[in-house]
């Protein structure tokens, strides 16, 4: 019952109600709509705010603390996006294309589900590990990088056993593979490190680390106490985003509605379990689970439609928008952190029995 | 005034294919070109909505006929499968014809 309750609670803030009044103005077709200018700054604006408390947190902490869960973050996201790709293909049957950018579309993490989720903490007066924001950053692309890298493969193999089938000798064909492999995951490496997204989340730490509290206190107001204002204003476009692509979600196909529920689940309670293994806080456990379990929204379309324009990018848009991003934040934010207080009271107790254990002997 | 026939190329496509079309001009020695974004409606729904890497782009260039076939070629290759793209020719008359 807990769950629900909290759940219910999470439905009626400010944010999730903006969301879904989005949604609504989208469905009796409102001509309502955040002008572009003020909805390609708000991502912006949200890293930034994201990035410096990061930042300012982790000259608090040091970088020590953050290597593990940075790395294990890494394997858990490439993991994972095998994994997808395994479901995808083999109980899904999409197309390779596809099934390597839906796997690499859930793999990688969402900035605006991340800012969501630091809301919801705030919310519920918690907090969580600023070292997290550095997480967010190095996860973005790595999910990418596999699913082109494997993408390439996949194609350059596919052509050599078409050249195979007319030549014997083909030492060249597979050298011009590789070369074209090569060049285009070194462009696509440096067109995501050099993003927008990166480029301001790390600028921000950098300048947080930089400044520390003292310094923060004069920009506060803006990128503190504005933030959850500022994800309400962004959760009206993402709800008239999300509601003009419902009608996709036909398309869609009931296997992968399925699949941008049960995935999200599954990676972000995961998360939550090793997070806490890992001695994350509370807080910190949810968010790190919601960094596996969020989908990318407005990364994932800008890179796979050059990394690889034959997958469908409605499958993936639609899938990760219209179905994950509302379920993450209204359901499963509420559900990892029920899991995420309850493995937390656990070790507690464990701890206690530590204790008593040293107390006997 | 004498006035010059020369091609004019009009792709209208995906703003994210925007980086290939210039490109395929770049390697034929293109390097004049004009873009607008635009919205529109067509094989692939309706473009435009959403955020801005769901917009179209209207890419205008102008070019001597002998390039235009191989260009053309080119952008009906590689575009034309996977990205929404819409492409036409037209001709069209300039004063200065040593510019394109």
């Amino acid at each position: 019952m807990d769950i629900l309750q909290l759940i219910q609670s999470n439905l009626l803030t400010p944010v999730i109600l903006f969301f879904l009044f989005g949604i609504i103005a989208a469905r009796i077709k409102s001509d309502l709509k955040i002008p572009e200018a003020i909805s390609e700054f708000l991502p912006i604006y949200l890293l930034a705010a994201i990035g410096l408390h990061g930042g300012i947190e982790m000259r608090n902490t040091g970088f020590e603390n953050m290597l593990i869960p940075m790395l294990v973050a890494i394997c858990l996201s490439l993991l994972f996006t095998l994994n997808h790709y395994q479901i995808l293909r083999r109980l899904g049957n999409l197309s390779i294309f596809d099934s390597y950018a839906l796997a690499s579309t859930y793999g990688a993490v969402g900035a605006v589900t991340f800012s969501v989720g630091l809301s919801f903490l705030k919310n519920q007066g918690v907090a969580s590990e600023g070292y997290l924001a550095a997480v967010l950053a190095v996860l973005e692309p790595v999910a990418f990088i596999l699913a082109i890298f494997l993408t390439n493969m996949a194609v350059s193999k596919q052509i050599r056993t078409k050249k195979q089938s007319f030549v014997k000798d083909n030492a060249s064909g597979i050298d011009v593979g590789f070369q074209e492999t090569r060049t285009k995951l070194s462009q696509i490496l440096h067109e995501s490190i050099t993003g927008k997204a990166i480029v301001i989340l790390l600028g921000s730490i950098v300048i947080g680390y930089v400044i520390g509290e003292s310094g923060f206190a004069s920009i506060k107001i803006v990128f503190d106490d504005m933030f959850t204002g500022a994800i309400v204003i962004f959760m009206i476009e993402m709800g008239i985003v999300a509601g003009q692509r419902l009608d996709d979600i036909k398309k869609v196909g009931v296997f992968l509605t399925a699949f941008a529920v049960i995935v999200p689940t599954f990676n972000g309670v995961i998360g939550v379990l090793v997070a806490t293994a890992m001695g994350l806080s509370l807080g910190g456990a949810v968010m790190f689970g919601l960094l596996l379990a969020s989908a990318s929204f407005i990364a994932a379309p800008a890179v796979l439609r050059h990394a690889i324009p034959q997958a469908n990018p409605s499958l993936y848009i639609t899938s990760a928008l219209g179905i994950t991003f509302p379920y993450n934040i209204i359901v499963l934010l509420p559900v990892m952190f029920t899991v995420s207080t309850f493995v937390h009271n656990m070790e507690g107790s464990i701890d206690l029995f530590h204790y008593v254990l040293k107390d006997w002997v | 005034m004498k006035l010059y026939a020369v091609k004019l190329l009009t792709v209208t496509c995906e703003i994210l294919a925007q980086k290939d079309v210039i490109e395929i001009l770049k390697k034929h020695g293109i390097t004049g070109y004009t873009t607008y974004e635009v919205d529109g409606n067509g094989a692939r729904g309706i473009r435009g909505q959403g955020f801005k890497n769901e917009k179209n782009v209207k890419i205008e260039i102008i070019m001597r006929e002998d390039k235009l076939q191989d260009v053309v070629e080119e952008i009906s290759r590689t575009l034309f499968a996977d990205f929404a793209t819409v492409l036409y020719v037209s001709d069209v008359s300039v004063v200065r014809a040593e510019k394109f």
